[in-house]
């Protein structure tokens, strides 16, 4: 009889997220093992307490999966899991911390194909703005943006110390070229989106932080995405199911289209699937973080 | 192929209970996923983490359990929980702290269920006390009897905790419809001369009610005793006993005992847990529902 899979869920923080374990379940790992408050300092000995346990044909249905809210912090578990492994004994490793990889790699390949399909653009042609810029997902947009050659910028809704700090040190770890402000009230928006191409909003659920006041004063602006499915929207005027849909706030500029947040959560679910079905799938293991979400996006989106 | 059954298990303390999670599992929960050490402010996080990760169809495989200890911050967060949803995305949720919701509503619907049989009456107007009634089971039998027109009383060693814990139960928990008073263990003899029916919620292992008080009771009709561990909490009752009169009662009053409303209880829970299974609408169950259900298993078992 095939062995049982299992997916070893390591967590640096209190709970892991009931997203994932829905996920994992749904992808037909047999035993989900919650690990809460796990350092990074544990990572070594519990990969390889994973890794000792099943045989060489047992890790083959074995997996971890690296949960948390830190993506710095969760990069550096999947390093340290990378590194504990001893061949034939090794296990693939996903990481997707508060889901925040899969929904930045939907979120920048959802607002992409629309970029190409409505305006003929590429991301290396555009200014970028991360709204909400400084939380997990945000940064994880960033980075993924930047990477792929748009000029990004992370916004913290308070502080400009903050979001430039975590643009060096991102910047410094994978090799973007981030920079970071702030914007709290309605003018220091209204200055930043002048001349942005495209806006990300990555912010508190259920809080609008760009109205149609603000909205109408961008000058080039393209494409907006919104990952906040709690109304009100996070960028007025998106809807949930958005996909390329007009966005009439935008009044200065041309052509504006929309993502909404269940048109990203739809790519980012299929994203997260498709990566946790691949960690058993092949005969060799696999480790994924943001850069594996992000192909994976393109390619269901057929970018 | 349809999704498997999870239900996140949520506890403000260090661990789960067992108990709950077993009962999870036999009620048809494939995965029983814990999140402990869960402050209030988190539920709300946690439950949008679950609710958009399945779609609305898979969502009926999905459901919350919130455990605990204490019955208001339970209470609090179903609600938190329940207002966290964002249909279609909405998953059902059922809070049970230490099992009390389930533990109460056995065991006040067991004593309806003797006065009715054994007295021809029922709970409007029968005046109850609550010994050891300040504890989560206590607080909420007190409720449940109080919304059925007792008069309850909540007997704890200080009457200041016992009066806090009253005024907590009319207000949190009886919408200003109840009534629900306090007293001091030290004064239950004057109690006796016109008390119905008597609910001990005490610690196990602790005697509430003598032999002697037991005797002094003119109008005693049922008393019921979650205490399994003896001493039992009132003199003269069995664990075992299901309306079985009581030594040593001069009224002729009749017992409830521990593993008969654990009866009661099981099947309650076991029920809510698998309405959220069942259930095309979601459902936000409490000790109310809990009741309903334990009226209802009663009627189903004669």
């Amino acid at each position: 009889m095939a062995k049982k899979s299992i997916l070893h869920m390591f967590d640096p923080t209190s709970n892991n997220s009931p997203f994932d374990i829905n996920m994992a379940l749904d992808c037909d790992f047999d035993v989900l093992m919650p690990y809460a408050n796990v350092k990074l300092d544990s990572m070594h000995r519990l990969t390889q307490d994973t890794i000792f346990s099943r045989g060489p044909s047992g890790v083959k249905r074995t997996g971890i999966f690296i949960g948390g809210r830190d993506m710095a912090l969760a990069i550096d578990m999947l390093n340290v899991a990378k590194q504990s492994m001893v061949p034939p004994f090794e296990v693939s490793v996903f990481a997707d911390p508060s889901g925040a990889f899969t929904t930045a790699a939907a979120l920048v390949a959802c607002v992409e194909k629309e970029l190409k399909t409505h305006h003929n653009k590429k991301l290396s042609d555009c200014k970028a703005l991360v709204f909400g810029g400084t939380g997990p997902v945000g940064i994880s947009t960033g980075v993924i943006a930047s990477l792929a050659g748009a000029d990004t910028v992370l916004i913290d809704h308070l502080s400009a110390d903050t979001a430039d700090g975590i643009a060096k040190e991102y910047n410094r770890r994978f090799g973007s070229t981030l920079s970071g402000d702030s914007a709290t009230f309605d003018e220091d928006k209204i200055a930043l989106i002048k001349d942005a191409d495209i806006i990300f909003c990555t912010a508190k659920a259920g809080v609008q932080i760009l109205n149609a006041n603000v909205l109408s004063t961008a000058q080039q602006l393209k494409v907006v995405g919104d990952v906040n499915a709690v109304p009100p929207a996070g960028i007025e005027g998106v809807q949930l199911q958005d996909s390329g849909a007009p966005l009439s706030q935008a009044s200065s500029s041309k052509n504006t289209v929309s993502v909404g947040a269940l048109a990203v959560g739809n790519i980012k679910y299929k994203v997260q699937h498709a990566l946790l079905l691949s960690m058993l799938a092949g005969d060799k293991p696999v480790y994924i973080d943001f850069r594996a979400a992000y192909e994976k996006a393109k390619e269901l989106l057929d970018i | 192929m349809p999704k498997p059954f999870i239900l996140h298990m949520l506890t403000t303390a260090k661990n789960l209970s067992p108990f709950d999670v077993n009962m999870a599992v036999d009620a048809g929960w494939v995965s029983a996923t814990p999140y402990i050490n869960v402050e209030p402010s988190e539920v709300r996080g946690l439950v949008q983490d679950a609710i958009f990760s399945r779609s609305p169809k898979g969502l009926q495989n999905t459901g919350i359990f919130i455990g605990g200890r204490e019955t208001k911050q339970a209470m609090d967060m179903l609600k938190i929980a329940k207002n966290s949803m964002v249909p279609p995305f909405e998953v059902s949720v059922f809070a049970d702290p230490s099992g009390a919701f389930t533990t109460a509503a056995g065991m006040v619907a067991a004593v309806e269920n003797e006065l009715k049989t054994k007295f021809d009456t029922n709970l409007t107007g029968k005046n109850i006390l609550a010994l050891g009634g300040t504890g989560p089971v206590g607080q909420v039998a007190a409720v449940l009897a109080a919304q059925a027109g007792a008069n309850v009383r909540i007997i704890g060693r200080q009457l200041e905790k016992a009066q806090r814990i009253a005024d907590m139960c009319n207000s949190e928990f009886g919408e200003g419809k109840t009534n629900i008073t306090a007293g001091a263990d030290a004064d239950k003899a004057d109690y006796m001369a016109n008390v119905d029916v008597i609910f001990a919620t005490g610690a196990a292992g602790i005697e509430l009610l003598s032999a002697e008080l037991v005797a002094s009771a003119p109008q005693l009709k049922v008393a019921a005793d979650v205490n399994a561990v003896p001493p039992a909490g009132v003199a003269g009752l069995d664990a075992f006993d299901n309306g079985k009169a009581i030594a040593g009662s001069k009224s002729g009053a009749v017992g409830v005992g521990a593993l008969a409303i654990g009866n009661v209880k099981y099947q309650v829970q076991s029920a809510l847990l698998k309405l959220m299974i069942t259930t095309e609408k979601p459902v936000y169950l409490h000790f109310e529902h809990a009741f309903e259900a334990a009226r209802n298993y009663i009627q189903s078992a004669k």
